[in-house]
């Protein structure tokens, strides 16, 4: 069977879970295309106004695979936890809803479960078994065997963001993680840190390619996703109180952080448009950049980030950032 | 310098009088803040981060101005929220964070939260905040002042729902509003006792009913659902109920303080069941705030008879933005026109006004084409026999 994963939303977290397990049965994964003008076109116009833009480019890519006549289903999950009394936005927990409500006609293609990240095994075996069985699998060994491999895959993809592989390199090299581990990081005079959520962070048509862009002027990125979530714990205290959003939390303290790190020279937020929940993570960040005086710069996504005022921000950024190091700017 | 201590919390609509009593009645000093103005909306706004809900900017504009008038004062702010689902939980570490960077100093903000797990936890934090808000108070003064806030919250809806009533009735416009600014004042104002509250609101009642008015008419039905907040303060909806009313609608709002919060701290059964069934296919997920209630208000107006159902929203709220795309299958399905009102700090008068007549008139002439239709109907079975 060929089963689709709309390249956006948790497909930049799970995806190595998901296409371990769906392999390991047997099954072919296609993602939908990278996102595009038409995937955006068709996002913005299938999804209702005002809701944020990184739940409209997914409908896009959602709607994308089901134009595919090959793909057998569409996989929508419904991603309710994360961490320990921590969710996922409404509209996340929403998602299967919403894009059922969205194309109807098609709602028999769309295959989707209830997943609790953070309950151990149990939990997770329970929803794989649901989709098993939706996809006609119905023998326990397998898909405990498939699970397993999901999770051995997802685990790797983990060290590998460790070692500060980003996401899309894991996602390029899905089927040869180990060799992405061995690959050494390349160092360079400066490092900015990004923080966001990871389908704003990694979706380059949708930021202005912000990583590339800075590689390309040699900077070294880091991404909030990369740290050992043991290292910023104790940010709580500065909070007040944790915020009631895995991916949020992750966001402000691992920005906090990267602002307390002496290695890193400014943490850049990527959030999405119409998101409500960025604006609490950034406002924080304001704060805390106050007081540790690193720079921080916000770029929001919209419908047309990639123009040049973004590019004209982001170089102002950078020469701010040498500017601090006591280098000179570059003519370039 | 000691400094006494001033209560304040979250205006929200009528229950003000409510909460207000509460604070007295343990013999404390307690302000509300000002009804807002476009003063505190710009100064709400502009502190707040720009994506933040609606409803947090406007409190913390009327926050700002009622700790910025009374720099003598020192402010216990009473936040209540509950841990998630939503941003609601967040509101009073930013209020804390904002205020101070603000420069505002003279505040404190005490966050009054449902106990959320883990429970061995909760449950003593939950007690510890209780007393840090009202001190050690006998036990039986704090159920006291419970019970007769609750009395007034209670007779304040009911105040208004006749109010609500009778507006699109009245023979004389503007007589119903003027008997129920003069009840709810008496309720805001009545002794500290359960007995006088009740005398009163009966009292009132009947002089409202003497008002000049034609009960027997049939008038369009409108159902109010969205985010709790937005739908219960008056004065940030732009009135929205009485300004259906004068149009001539009979309204009727999903969500009032007493059934908001029987209906989530207590979990009546009734509401589960309904959530449940009535949702079914639509959002079978708990989502935070008030998005399912949305919609399954929706569908359970649609079943008593409603015309049509207005869903308001502030803008960007997380779950009513998901339901609002949801609500507009449910329309199809059931047949029932819904008009989403998302509401910021741009939200004027005038274009208000206009989507809401249109809203009316459409009501009004799918009533006609119906009772024409069944008209019709009828003429025809007597003609065939
Ligand atoms: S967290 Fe923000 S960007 Fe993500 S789905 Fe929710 S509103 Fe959209
Ligand atoms: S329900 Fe809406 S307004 Fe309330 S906290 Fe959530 S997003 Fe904000």
């Amino acid at each position: 069977m060929k089963i689709g994963i709309p390249r956006g939303l948790y497909f930049y977290v799970y995806y190595p879970l998901w296409y371990g397990f769906f392999t390991s049965l047997g099954h072919d994964v296609i993602l939908s295309m990278p996102t595009n003008k038409e995937i955006l076109n068709t996002g913005v116009s299938s999804a209702v106004d005002d809701i944020c833009i990184s739940v409209k480019v997914y409908h896009g890519h959602v709607k994308h695979l089901l134009g595919k006549k090959d793909v057998d289903h569409v996989f929508v999950p419904r991603i309710v936890s994360e961490d320990k009394y921590k969710y996922t936005c409404p509209k996340l927990a929403a998602m299967p809803d919403l894009i059922k409500s969205a194309f109807r006609k098609n709602e028999k293609k769309l295959l989707s479960v209830v997943m609790y990240m953070n309950q151990g095994k149990k939990a997770l075996h329970e929803a794989f078994s649901e989709v098993g069985k939706k996809i006609g699998e119905n023998d326990d060994r397998k898909i405990k065997k498939a699970l397993k491999a999901g999770i051995e895959l997802q685990d790797k993809a983990t060290m590998c963001l460790r070692k500060e592989h980003n996401f899309l390199e894991v996602v390029s090299s899905i089927q040869n993680l180990d060799s992405l581990l061995e690959k050494p990081v390349k160092k360079e005079r400066y490092t900015v840190a990004l923080a966001g959520f990871p389908y704003d962070v990694y979706d380059g048509y949708m930021n202005g390619d912000v990583i590339k862009r800075l590689q390309d002027t040699n900077m070294r990125v880091v991404v909030t996703d990369m740290l050992e979530p043991k290292l910023y714990k104790h940010y709580t205290k500065y909070m007040i109180k944790d915020l009631f959003w895995h991916q949020a939390n992750v966001a402000a303290k691992g920005g906090m952080y990267y602002m307390d790190s002496k290695d890193i020279d400014g943490v850049i937020t990527i959030s999405s448009f119409n998101c409500g929940i960025s604006a609490v993570y950034e406002k924080l960040l304001d704060l805390y950049s106050k007081e540790t005086g690193k720079p921080l710069m916000h770029i929001v996504v919209d419908e047309q980030t990639g123009d040049a005022g973004l590019v004209t921000r982001i170089e102002a950024f950078l020469d701010l950032i040498r500017v601090k190091r006591g280098d000179g700017l570059v003519a370039s | 310098m000691h400094r006494k201590i001033t209560y304040t919390f979250p205006r929200m609509g009528y229950s003000y009088a409510a909460f207000e009593s509460f604070f007295k009645i343990l013999g404390y000093d307690v302000m509300v803040p000002d009804p807002s103005n476009s003063k505190t909306l710009k100064e709400g706004v502009s502190n707040s981060p720009q994506g933040m809900c609606f409803p947090f900017k406007i409190l913390l504009g009327q926050f700002a101005k009622l700790l910025k008038e009374n720099p003598d004062k020192y402010f216990k702010i009473v936040s209540l929220e509950s841990y998630g689902p939503c941003r609601f939980g967040y509101y009073s570490p930013l209020y804390n964070k904002i205020l101070e960077d603000m420069g505002v100093t003279n505040f404190e903000v005490v966050n009054v939260e449902g106990i959320y797990p883990p429970w061995y936890k909760g449950v003593p934090r939950f007690i510890k905040k209780l007393v840090k808000l009202v001190g050690w108070h006998a036990p039986w003064a704090g159920v006291r002042a419970f019970v007769i806030a609750g009395w007034k919250v209670y007779a304040v809806e009911r105040l208004e729902r006749k109010f609500y009533h009778l507006i699109p009735r009245e023979k004389v416009s503007g007589s119903s509003e003027k008997a129920f600014n003069r009840a709810f004042e008496r309720i805001h104002h009545a002794p500290n006792k359960v007995k006088s509250i009740k005398k009163i609101l009966n009292e009132e009642l009947k002089k409202m009913d003497q008002i000049d008015h034609i009960d027997d008419v049939e008038l369009p039905k409108v159902g109010l659902v969205g985010e709790a907040y937005m739908l219960m303060d008056y004065s940030n909806n732009l009135e929205i109920e009485k300004k259906l009313a004068y149009m001539g609608v009979d309204i009727d709002r999903s969500l009032w303080v007493t059934n908001w919060t029987l209906d989530r701290l207590l979990k009546t059964k009734q509401h589960l069941k309904h959530m449940k069934e009535v949702n079914k296919g639509y959002l079978d997920f708990f989502i935070g705030g008030d998005g399912q209630e949305s919609i399954m208000n929706t569908i359970l107006y649609k079943k008593k008879g409603f015309d049509g159902v207005i869903q308001v929203l502030p803008f960007g709220c997380l779950p009513e933005t998901a339901a609002k795309q949801i609500l507009s299958n449910v329309s199809e399905d059931y047949d029932v026109p819904v008009l989403s009102l998302s509401f910021d700090e741009q939200t004027g008068d005038a274009g208000f006004v206009t989507r809401l007549e249109a809203f009316v008139d459409m009501l009004k002439s799918r009533r006609e084409i119906k009772s024409k239709e069944s008209k019709a109907k009828k003429a025809e079975s007597v003609t065939t026999r």
